[in-house]
C-alpha cells in the first residue's frame, strides 16, 4: 500500500516536472526539450511494448511517438497534467503502427528457411542450370555459320555492321543465319520440355 | 533509420518556440463566429427567406431549427475538445441528444408528409437543397479542418465525425435563413441525404486528409 502510494507520488512528481519541461520546450528551450524527450522515452517504450513484440517494432513505434509529440507539442496546455496528454499520443501512435503492420502482414508472406529446398543457394535456382546445359549443347549442334552469327550478334552483342566486318558476310546473310539459328534453338528447347 | 537517441538530438535541435493553442471553448466560438458570418453573407446575397417568422410559429419546425443550432454549437465544442490528446473521448456524446432531436424533427416531418400524401408526395426536386447544404458545408469544413488539423496523430476519425455533424447542422440550419423550404417530403429527404453525405464524407476522408494536409512531420 505504502509502496503503491510512493510509486504514484513519484509518478505525479515526474509528471509535474515533465509539464514544466514541456512548457519550457514550447518557449524554445532546447536543453529542457532534450531532457524531456530523453526522460519520457522509457515510459513511451513501455507503452509501445504493449502493442509490439520485436525490439525493432517497439523502437519504430517509440520514434513514431516522439515525432508526433514534436509535431503537435503546441497542443499541450501546461495548466493541465502532462501524463494523459503523452499517454494518449503514445497509445494512438503505437496502435496505429500495429494496425499498419497487421495490414501489410496480411498482404505479404515472409520467406522462411522451409521455403528453400536446400541450404546451398545454387540448389534453389530451379532448372536454370539444366536449361543452360541444354542450350550450350544445342548451340554446339548448330551449323558453323549460324553458330558464329549468333555468338557475334547475341552473345558478344556486336552490331550487324561490326559482325559483317568481322566475318566478311553480308548483313542480309547474317540476319538470315541468326533467324535460322534462333528458330532451330527454339525447336530444340521446346522439344526438351 | 536513425537510433532513438539520434532522433532526440535532432528533434531537440529543432525545438523552435511554438504558439500554444487557445482553450477549445474559445476556438469553437471563433469557428462559430466565422460560420455565422459566412451564412450571413450568403443570406445577404440570396435574401432572407420570405415567411420565416411565420414558419417559426410551427412548434415542430421551431424545435428542429433550435436543435440544429444546438447541434452546431455543441458539435463545434466537441470537435475542438476531441482534437486534443488530453481530452476525453466522451466529448463525442455531447452533441448527440441535440442531433437526435434535430434529425428526429426532420424524420417526423417526413413521416407526417408520407401519411398525408402517400408515396406520391415523393418527387424529384430536392436537388437544390441537397446541393446547397453540401456546397455550404465545404467552406465551413475547410475552416474547421484548418483549425483542428493537429488531430491527425491523435483522434482523426472521432474528430472528423463530430466535425461532420457540426458542419451538417450548421449548413442545414443556416439554409433555413435563405432557402425557401416547403417542408415537403422531397425537401426533407433531400436534407437528410445531404446531412448523411456531409457526415459520411468527413468521416471517410478524415485519415487521408489529415495525412495529406496535417502538420508536417519533417525530421530536421
Amino acid at each position: 500500500m505504502l509502496a503503491a502510494m510512493r510509486d504514484s507520488g513519484a509518478r505525479l512528481a515526474a509528471g509535474a516536472q515533465w509539464a514544466d519541461l514541456m512548457a519550457a520546450a514550447q518557449a524554445g528551450d532546447r536543453a529542457a526539450y532534450h531532457r524531456l524527450l530523453t526522460e519520457i522515452t522509457p515510459y513511451v517504450r513501455s507503452i509501445a511494448g504493449r502493442y509490439h513484440r520485436t525490439r525493432e517494432d517497439v523502437e519504430d513505434a517509440v520514434q513514431d511517438i516522439l515525432l508526433s509529440v514534436h509535431t503537435i507539442r503546441h497542443t499541450y496546455d501546461p495548466s493541465r497534467p502532462f501524463g494523459p496528454w503523452l499517454a494518449t499520443i503514445a497509445d494512438r501512435r503505437a496502435l496505429d503502427r500495429l494496425r499498419k503492420r497487421l495490414r501489410s502482414a496480411g498482404r505479404e508472406t515472409a520467406l522462411e528457411p522451409v521455403h528453400e529446398t536446400f541450404a546451398a543457394a545454387p540448389a534453389n535456382s530451379g532448372t536454370a542450370g539444366l536449361e543452360a546445359e541444354e542450350l550450350a549443347r544445342a548451340l554446339e549442334r548448330l551449323p558453323p555459320g549460324q553458330r558464329q552469327a549468333l555468338e557475334l550478334l547475341k552473345l558478344k552483342e556486336m552490331s550487324l555492321k561490326e559482325a559483317s566486318a568481322a566475318t566478311g558476310l553480308s548483313i542480309t546473310a547474317l540476319k538470315v543465319a541468326t533467324h535460322r539459328a534462333l528458330k532451330s534453338l527454339r525447336l530444340v528447347m521446346q522439344g526438351k520440355r | 533509420m536513425a537510433t532513438t537517441p539520434e532522433l532526440i538530438e535532432r528533434l531537440s535541435a529543432d525545438a523552435a518556440p511554438v504558439r500554444r493553442l487557445r482553450a477549445p471553448g474559445w476556438r469553437a466560438l471563433a469557428w462559430l463566429a466565422i460560420a455565422s458570418a459566412l451564412i450571413a453573407v450568403v443570406t445577404a446575397i440570396v435574401g432572407l427567406r420570405p415567411g420565416l417568422l411565420a414558419a417559426l410559429h410551427d412548434p415542430v419546425f421551431a424545435l428542429g431549427r433550435a436543435a440544429a443550432l444546438a447541434t452546431a454549437v455543441t458539435g463545434a465544442l466537441a470537435t475542438f475538445e476531441l482534437s486534443l490528446p488530453d481530452r476525453a473521448g466522451r466529448w463525442l456524446l455531447l452533441p448527440l441528444p441535440f442531433a437526435a432531436l434535430w434529425l428526429g424533427t426532420m424524420g417526423y416531418g417526413c413521416l407526417a408528409d408520407l401519411l398525408v400524401e402517400g408515396p406520391a408526395g415523393l418527387q424529384f426536386g430536392g436537388e437544390p437543397c441537397l446541393r446547397s447544404i453540401v456546397l455550404m458545408s465545404l467552406p465551413l469544413g475547410a475552416v474547421l479542418f484548418v483549425m483542428v488539423r493537429h488531430a491527425g496523430p491523435v483522434r482523426p476519425v472521432a474528430t472528423a465525425l463530430a466535425g461532420g455533424l457540426t458542419l451538417a447542422a450548421a449548413a442545414e440550419g443556416g439554409l433555413t435563413l435563405f432557402h425557401d423550404v416547403e417542408a415537403s417530403l422531397t425537401d426533407l429527404l433531400a436534407h437528410l441525404v445531404a446531412v448523411a453525405i456531409v457526415i459520411g464524407l468527413s468521416t471517410s476522408g478524415a485519415r487521408p486528409l489529415f495525412r495529406l494536409l496535417g502538420p508536417r512531420r519533417a525530421v530536421p
